[in-house]
């Protein structure tokens, strides 16, 4: 018994050394592949856990809505899921190519797309964008294709919902949503925000069971505009219909709030659309109000009338031959329609004779003169909150020649933009104050009229220089002149028609059949609400003085607008105004 | 070699011990996969509030757009034959007022 219990405890002994060194290896295997893992290979390991465990992410910011000023969205980013493919080294070609087909098929690119594409993937390019902002089904039929060499990341997609509406005061954005013209552009560091960046925790299948902020994104900020949404429409189409049925090279429509400066519209013609920003002509975007140049012509003796009246150098009752219908001036022709025989100034200027301006601008003299057109600020930019002004072409007094006063008196040798204008006819609207315009407001208007900050403005004129020149010129522009198509039922209109002739560019000289019609104008007359400019550009369908062709157009965007506001009318819009001929009766 | 006999009072307090070591296990496995599981389902909530905050925000836009004045005016104009009221179909009740006023 004792000789099998020794046997016994020495094979216990025996099995359990091998145990214990079985043991032994297999901790020790184990401790050394520890050892491997947590300490040698650590840093490999650590950074391969993140990748697979934790992801950071940009998160982009959401660009600021831009609104109108009643609270319409006019603009609005939306995220959109964007394609990208990041080929795997060593994956041959043709497969590369196969899945490119494959995804070309849900993602319907075009033939110009896939060559593109394939390309790229054959010169050998680590990263290529399939397809950006798509809409979130395709960006699920993507996912189900399994590939993944695929990458599918959020980014914003700028939407205009009213299309065309107010395209060329929104601009536009890039592919990267960044501002690309218009107030996306002007207003971009505002707009666009700050990235954040997050962390996301997900499992082996790359679920997220966790987000983390690790730096919260600043949204942009929203933007509001002084455009009204029906005022722009009214304006927009009636600036089409004018261009179309005036078969005119383009149009521009400018209307403002005076008292305040805020643009209520702006649109040019041709126009865009802001959703297909990058595929719009560069000439189809150009807002014409602020970044066109153009010799005004008629529109532009407001300023002689300013400069000759605030400086007492013609009295409205002093009188001009205009009787020969032309004069010369340091070899220049300066000649009216028709002869006008003898005008007083305000007749020179309600039937806009250009040798009579001609002449009253020799009264004032070239230094006046000068000076006034530089207060009205011509030959510099008005400020308004839009990328790309133009400032106008005017030369200082010493580059002056001998043909420039008289030239200079009538809108020639004068280069303006359709803003400046407006904010020179807002002088008079205003009683002689200067008052900046501009596209942004602090906050939205609800009232069923406009209601506005009415900033401090600069004085330019007298307000007897202001209110003489509306009461007796710009008014009877409107009742007995070259404006009364603008005429309104029921409302005063004060305003100004020009119809400058064009430098034809094969001969360098002015074209008898190239024409800019334009009107300036505001309504009502005495306690203006809204001031307009309409410009259009070589009307070639028979009409083509501004009092005929931008006057008409005046006249119906106001009266809708008018309408639009709840305006009362001043007087019965039945009555038939009735308006003295007292040029027939005193100089004939 | 003498094995010694535990007592039942040292057994029961070592399979107390076990016991309480394993349910300790048990509720920290089961608390940590309840909070998984709680991260994947709000992650998924969270998922689920932006793309309905983005569903309104589509919404909003499509009601924008589908509002234009465009689109306004042609339903009235070729839909339901509305015209243009002419100006001396407009009554100006303000103005009516004051003339009967003076």
């Amino acid at each position: 018994m004792n000789e099998s219990s020794s046997f016994f405890q020495k094979r216990i002994r025996k099995r359990t050394i091998i145990l214990s060194f079985f043991f032994f290896l297999w901790f020790s295997a184990l401790t050394l592949r520890l050892v491997e893992l947590q300490v040698i290979e650590h840093g490999r390991l650590r950074a391969a856990a993140f990748r697979q465990n934790q992801l950071k992410s940009k998160i982009i910011p959401e660009r600021g809505t831009i609104y109108d000023r009643r609270g319409i969205i006019l603009a609005r980013s939306f995220p959109a899921p964007s394609v990208s493919y990041i080929p795997s080294e060593e994956e041959p070609l043709p497969q590369k190519l196969a899945k490119i087909e494959e995804l070309s098929r849900v993602l319907e690119l075009s033939n110009a797309d896939l060559t593109r594409i394939k390309a790229r993937i054959e010169k050998g390019e680590t990263f290529v964008w399939i397809k950006r902002k798509i809409s979130p089904e395709k960006a699920e039929q993507v996912k189900r294709l399994g590939m993944s060499e695929i990458t599918i990341q959020e980014e914003n997609k700028r939407y205009y919902p009213l299309g065309r509406l107010a395209a060329h005061v929104l601009g536009g954005v890039n592919i990267d949503d960044e501002g690309a013209g218009g107030v996306e552009l002007e207003c971009d560091v505002r707009l666009k925000g700050v990235a954040g960046e997050g962390l996301f925790l997900r499992d082996a299948k790359k679920r997220h069971y966790h987000r983390e902020v690790l730096k919260p994104p600043t949204p942009g900020e929203d933007l509001i505009l002084t455009v009204d949404e029906t005022i722009q429409y009214i304006a927009q189409r009636e600036l089409e219909r004018a261009v179309e049925s005036h078969q005119a090279n383009w149009g521009t429509v400018i209307i403002s709030h005076p008292p305040s400066g805020e643009i209520l519209a702006m649109a040019s013609s041709p126009g865009y659309d802001p959703n297909d920003f990058s595929r719009a002509h560069p000439e189809e975007r150009r807002n014409r109000a602020i970044q066109y140049n153009f010799e005004p012509g008629s529109t532009f003796k407001i300023v002689t009338a300013a400069a000759a009246r605030e400086f007492g150098l013609v009295d409205f009752m002093d009188t001009f031959d205009c009787s020969n219908g032309s004069i010369r001036v340091a070899g220049w022709t300066i000649s009216d329609h028709k002869k006008m025989g003898v005008l007083s100034l305000s007749e020179v200027l309600i039937h806009s004779s250009n040798v009579g301006t001609a002449m009253v601008g020799q009264r004032i003299g070239p230094e006046i003169l000068y000076r006034t057109i530089k207060a009205f600020r011509f030959g510099e930019k008005t400020g308004v909150e839009l990328p790309g002004e133009e400032a106008g072409i005017f030369h200082p007094l010493p580059k002056w020649s001998g043909s420039s006063l008289a030239s200079q008196s009538i809108g020639y040798g004068i280069s303006v933009t359709a803003i400046q204008v407006l904010q020179a006819m807002n002088v008079f609207a205003n009683n002689g104050l200067l008052i900046p315009l501009r596209v942004t407001r602090e906050t939205f208007d609800f009232s069923p009229s406009l209601q506005a900050a009415r900033p401090a403005g600069e004085r330019i004129i007298s307000e007897k220089t202001a209110s003489d020149l509306v009461e007796k010129v710009f008014e009877k522009v409107v009742l007995d002149g070259t404006g009364q198509a603008a005429r309104l039922k029921g409302f005063t209109v004060a305003g100004k028609t020009g119809t400058a002739q064009k430098i034809d560019p094969v001969t360098g000289a002015y074209s008898a059949r190239k024409h800019l019609a334009s009107f300036v104008g505001f309504a009502p007359a005495r306690k203006p609400f809204l001031s307009m400019i309409v410009v259009i550009d070589e009307p070639k369908a028979g009409l083509h003085y501004g009092g005929q062709v931008a006057a008409p157009v005046f006249q119906e965007i106001a009266r809708r607008v008018l309408l639009y506001l709840g305006q009362t009318p001043q007087f019965d819009p039945a009555k038939k105004v009735i308006t003295a001929q007292l040029r027939e009766a005193s100089y004939r | 070699m003498v094995r010694r006999r535990y007592e039942k009072k040292e057994i029961a307090l070592a399979a107390a011990c076990i016991l309480l070591a394993v349910a300790f296990l048990t509720f920290y496995i089961w608390h940590q996969a309840a909070l998984i599981s709680l991260g994947y389902q709000t992650s998924r909530l969270e998922e689920k509030i932006g793309q309905l905050e983005e569903e309104i925000k589509g919404l909003e836009i499509r009601k924008t757009s589908l509002l234009s004045l465009e689109k306004v005016e042609r339903v009235a104009r070729e839909k339901l034959g509305l015209v243009e009221p002419r100006p001396e179909q407009i009554i100006y009740e303000d103005f009516r007022l004051t003339n009967e006023d003076e």
